[in-house]
């Protein structure tokens, strides 16, 4: 609405007319400072509130905000030297409490003064940066009495007195002390800190420096530790119950290093009770303390580690090098499966699975299964063992655990391909003799070296057991398309084994007798008739026959024999005495396999079915033989074995060997063919680091062989040296 | 150089009578044609010095009746003419020269490029470059030219490898120029320890060995991808005493 120009109305604040009383600031303060001395004296209730606000309110509005201040400060000084007075004067005991009331009391009364002065707060001490009233009185409280010099001294010495006297087990006044300690850290955490933590920590660490020392010497180490673990968790309590939670972490260091840290080697070194003993006697509860303790010192786990780690070496070096333990491979194997077993236990149970102990178990075995270079024969002769047995003695299922345990063994095994070779040539005895208990289990385990080692591994292996299954049905075969001709003859069943599956054997010659030859001519006939082009050749050692005798004293028995066995039998229908010289002519058998035949035939407790003169051992030219006609047994089937050494002996360990050796070196020639032709250049230190771990999974190739096999292809022109650096060598195309 | 290269080098050589070292020199300036190489050399004034009929009057007169292949006697007639002992040094050298593929034989082509390389023609002339060529084996580059140049002349007819025999006799006759202290053991080594054939490999790192090594052995690297013959050397003198090595 414009158009009429007034002359505006204002309005002027009202202004009073103000007397400025010259004793007003005077007046004022005397009402506030006998307030405050009420107050001190607790005797508040009779204050007005409001009258004493407004009082400070309008000091300040007019303008004597500065010299309240300073006013402030000097009367709450007067009032905390009487406190000081009074607490200095408390004796002993009382002296926390007395220090305790008056800290209570100032609180009290400088909350009241806060409030009072509560305008000048937010007004003159925010403008000019001052102090506010209640930090000031907490400021004051710190100088004037707690860092007073009477009194900070003495406060301190007394909290660590008490302390000391709880550590030694008397109970004191916890309230007291929280209420003390709380009132440091309201006056600030630098105050708690300097006045308080730091000496403690040090007297502290002085005072587990001298108990560690006391303990190391009079106990045994799972004892020490559990006097530090207990000692841990006092401090921890102590903390919680009466310090300011951030010390927790100090205080936990400070025993940690005097009780563990600095005695770490002798706690675990310790000699019947350090952490060797512990393992061997599997004292989880103490491992696992030990564990969890020496978690919070530096290089503690590894110093654990690391001790294990030999303590396993040595132990496991010992079995594998003591020669009585070699004497009974299945056993050898046991133990160590137990071994390992123990470990797995003691790392889950007390080390929480730790990985790194995992691994360093790992390598453990790792390097003292290598130091015995049967290891490979012997764990393939373990499994030899409980594929035999099968499941008759354990039930399925620990059956595959024993298996899958086996397989971590396999694992640790440098030399891969030696224990191929041995597994090969026991796996087909088993076969060859049916003693293979279980299909499924020689399956499984097939199964578990396939996705360990690959198909190359396991291929041949398959390979045996497809050609007895096929050999069953050719056997069959046969005698469903001639049944007429063979109504007399022995009844034949055909095992063909396809060369190159099977472990190589020597051929060794052999006179069947003529009714045997004449059925196994008409089988070699009917295979060959449907399979043209391929070769035949009897392996007269691997063979048995089931033979009816009918002896002089009219025992009838069904015996059970080997090939080479039957041969030298069936002379007998002919002949009533044979001498040895005789009998080696008409079998044609090789003479160390006769004569472990004969031995097992005439000599052996029980089984006797020939009688031998001389009744000697060794087997002498002239030597003569004839069916013993006493001959007894309860079982009309008799088994007669033949004394074979299931274990290898001397000569052919060392012909396994070599032929493993030779088998190498195509694989070395191979691997450096390989990288060569992709790396085209490379110098001699890393094609000898790249055929190494190429092979590893097999075997450890040995330097100078690797060295031979690249001078052989530098002879044979596949690679050259470098005309320029004689350390390279460059791939020829 | 390729196989392809090689090929041309022969065949020139074979057409024009030249050496190889002016075969390559007319093939790189031809940018390896056949053709070009030709015009080049016929182009090229003739190193008159050489006169080749003499050349082939010398072959001639050290042949065999019934081959074109100068052999054992010839070559001992030759050795007379020049009077030289046939175990001198110098015919080695001349057999490289001459690119011999073996010993004691010499097919016209290599006896008339061998002359024309050393750039005589006549035995008088022949007999006077003798010092020079003996004085060839001094420089480095020649010394391993003509040593591994050895290997493949001493070697039997159709074997890779030398005989251990043959290796030794060469190995003392071209390490007698070199002064190598451990030849003595090496033999020695070689007899009692190896008794095989050397390998062309081994041959020519020996000679690397003896010029790189100190015969205290001090700075020999085990990973130093050494034939293994020379480290099992090593060994055997380790082992003997004869060195004693400081790890």
């Amino acid at each position: 609405m414009n158009g009429q120009k007034k002359r505006g109305t204002r309005i002027e604040p009202f202004r009073h007319r103000i007397e400025t009383d010259p004793k007003f600031f005077d007046k004022s303060w005397r009402k506030l400072h006998d307030a405050i001395r009420e107050i001190y004296n607790h005797n508040a209730s009779g204050l007005s509130f409001e009258e004493l606000y407004r009082t400070a309110y309008n000091m300040v509005l007019l303008k004597f905000g500065p010299k309240l201040y300073e006013k402030l400060i000097e009367n709450m000084k007067e009032h905390l030297e009487e406190m000081r007075a009074s607490v200095e004067a408390a004796q002993g005991g009382l002296f926390l409490e007395e220090l305790e009331r008056k800290w209570n009391d100032h609180n009290k009364a400088l909350t009241m003064i806060r409030d009072i002065l509560m305008y000048m707060d937010r007004t003159y001490i925010l403008t000019n940066k001052k102090t506010p009233v209640f930090d000031l009185g907490l400021e004051l409280w710190r100088d004037t009495i707690v860092r007073s010099p009477m009194i900070q001294g003495r406060l301190l010495d007394i909290l660590l007195e008490l302390i000391h006297r709880e550590r030694t087990g008397e109970v004191i006044n916890r309230c007291l002390m929280r209420t003390t300690t709380k009132m440091l850290m309201t006056l600030g955490s630098s105050v708690y800190q300097d006045d308080f933590e730091r000496p403690f920590l040090e007297v502290s660490a002085s005072f587990y420096s001298v108990e560690s020392q006391q303990f190391i010497d009079r106990y045994a180490c799972g004892d020490y530790l559990k006097l530090a673990e207990r000692r841990l968790n006092e401090e921890s309590e102590r903390v919680s119950q009466y310090m300011d939670v951030k010390t927790n972490e100090k205080i936990t260091a400070v025993v940690v290093k005097e009780m563990l840290a600095n005695h770490m080697q002798r706690l675990i070194l310790m000699e019947n009770s350090g952490l060797v003993n512990m393992l061997v006697e599997d004292r989880y509860e103490d491992l696992t303390r030990m564990y969890t303790l020496f978690n919070h010192v530096p290089d503690g786990l590894t110093t654990i580690r690391s001790v294990m780690m030999s303590h396993i070496k040595d132990t496991g070096k010992s079995l594998v090098t003591d020669p009585e333990r070699l004497k009974d491979p299945v056993d050898f194997v046991q133990r160590l499966l137990n071994e390992k077993d123990k470990y797995d236990n003691i790392i889950n149970m007390s080390f929480n699975n730790d990985k790194s102990f995992l691994n360093a178990l790992n390598s453990s075995f790792e390097h003292f299964i290598n130091l015995n270079n049967r290891s490979p024969e012997f764990i393939s002769l373990f499994v030899d063992d409980k594929l035999r047995k099968g499941v008759k003695e354990a039930n399925e299922d620990d059956l595959e655990t024993v298996l899958d345990k086996v397989m971590m063994l396999f694992r640790y095994l440098q030399e891969k391909d030696l224990f191929e070779k041995y597994y090969k040539q026991h796996l087909a005895k088993r076969l060859l003799s049916g003693k293979a208990a279980s299909d499924d289990s020689e399956r499984s385990m097939l199964v578990k070296l396939k996705t360990e080692c690959g198909y190359q591994f396991t291929s041949k292996l398959e390979g045996m057991f497809t050609d007895l299954k096929t050999s069953q049905d050719t056997t069959q075969g046969f005698y469903a398309s001639t049944s007429s001709d063979l109504a007399d003859a022995p009844t034949i069943s055909v095992q063909i084994l396809t060369t190159g599956s099977w472990p190589t054997q020597p051929c060794n010659t052999c006179n069947l007798p003529p009714e045997i030859v004449a059925v196994s001519e008409k089988f070699r006939a009917y295979y060959l008739g449907t399979h043209n082009g391929r070769r035949l050749t009897w392996q007269t050692n691997m063979g048995s026959a089931d033979i009816k005798a009918t002896f002089g004293n009219g025992s009838k028995h069904e015996l059970n024999v080997s090939t080479y066995q039957m041969c030298v039998l069936m002379l007998f229908n002919a002949s009533d005495v044979l001498t040895y010289r005789e009998i080696e002519q008409s079998t044609a058998i090789p003479a160390a396999d006769l004569k472990r035949c004969l031995q097992s035939l005439a000599l052996v407790k029980g089984k006797q079915v020939l009688r031998k003169e001389p009744m000697s051992r060794d087997i002498a030219d002239d030597d003569s033989f004839c069916v013993n006609d006493k001959f007894t047994s309860k079982l009309f089937k008799v088994k007669i074995g033949t004394v074979v050494a299931q274990k290898e002996t001397d000569p052919e360990k060392l012909e396994t060997r070599q032929r493993v050796e030779e088998d190498r070196k195509p694989q070395i020639e191979a691997a450096i063919v390989r990288i060569m032709k992709s790396r085209r250049v490379l110098d001699h230190n890393s094609i000898m680091t790249e055929v190494t771990k190429q092979l590893q999974p097999r075997f450890l190739p040995n330097p100078v062989v690797i060295k031979k096999r690249i001078e052989s292809l530098i002879e044979r022109e596949f690679l050259e040296r470098d005309k320029a650096d004689r350390k390279m060598y460059r791939y020829l195309a | 150089l390729g196989r392809g290269n090689r090929d041309k080098v022969q065949q020139f050589m074979t057409i024009t009578g030249a050496s190889e070292k002016v075969a390559l020199q007319a093939l790189k300036a031809s940018d390896w044609h056949l053709e070009g190489a030709f015009d080049f050399f016929y182009s090229q004034p003739q190193i008159s010095a050489v006169n080749t009929r003499h050349l082939e009057d010398i072959f001639n007169r050290y042949k065999e009746p019934d081959s074109d292949m100068i052999m054992v006697e010839g070559v001992s007639q030759l050795c007379n003419d020049l009077q030289v002992d046939p175990q001198d040094i110098v015919m080695l050298v001349i057999s490289w020269h001459m690119k011999a593929a073996t010993m004691c034989e010499f097919t016209r082509q290599e006896f008339i490029g061998g002359l024309q390389s050393i750039g005589v023609d006549s035995i008088e002339k022949f007999r006077g470059k003798l010092p020079s060529l003996r004085a060839e084996l001094k420089d480095d580059n020649k010394f391993r030219e003509i040593y591994n140049f050895a290997f493949t002349w001493a070697r039997e007819k159709g074997q890779k490898s030398l005989s251990l025999e043959t290796a030794i006799g060469m190995w003392q006759l071209l390490f007698a120029e070199r002064n190598w202290p451990l030849l003595e053991h090496w033999c020695q080594f070689l007899q009692v320890r190896h008794n095989k054939a050397i390998s062309r490999d081994t041959w020519a790192q020996l000679l690397e060995f003896v010029k790189t090594i100190d015969p205290q052995l001090s700075n020999y690297d085990d990973e130093g991808a050494w034939p293994y013959l020379i480290d099992e050397f090593v060994e055997y003198l380790t082992e003997n005493g004869f060195v004693q090595r400081k790890k």
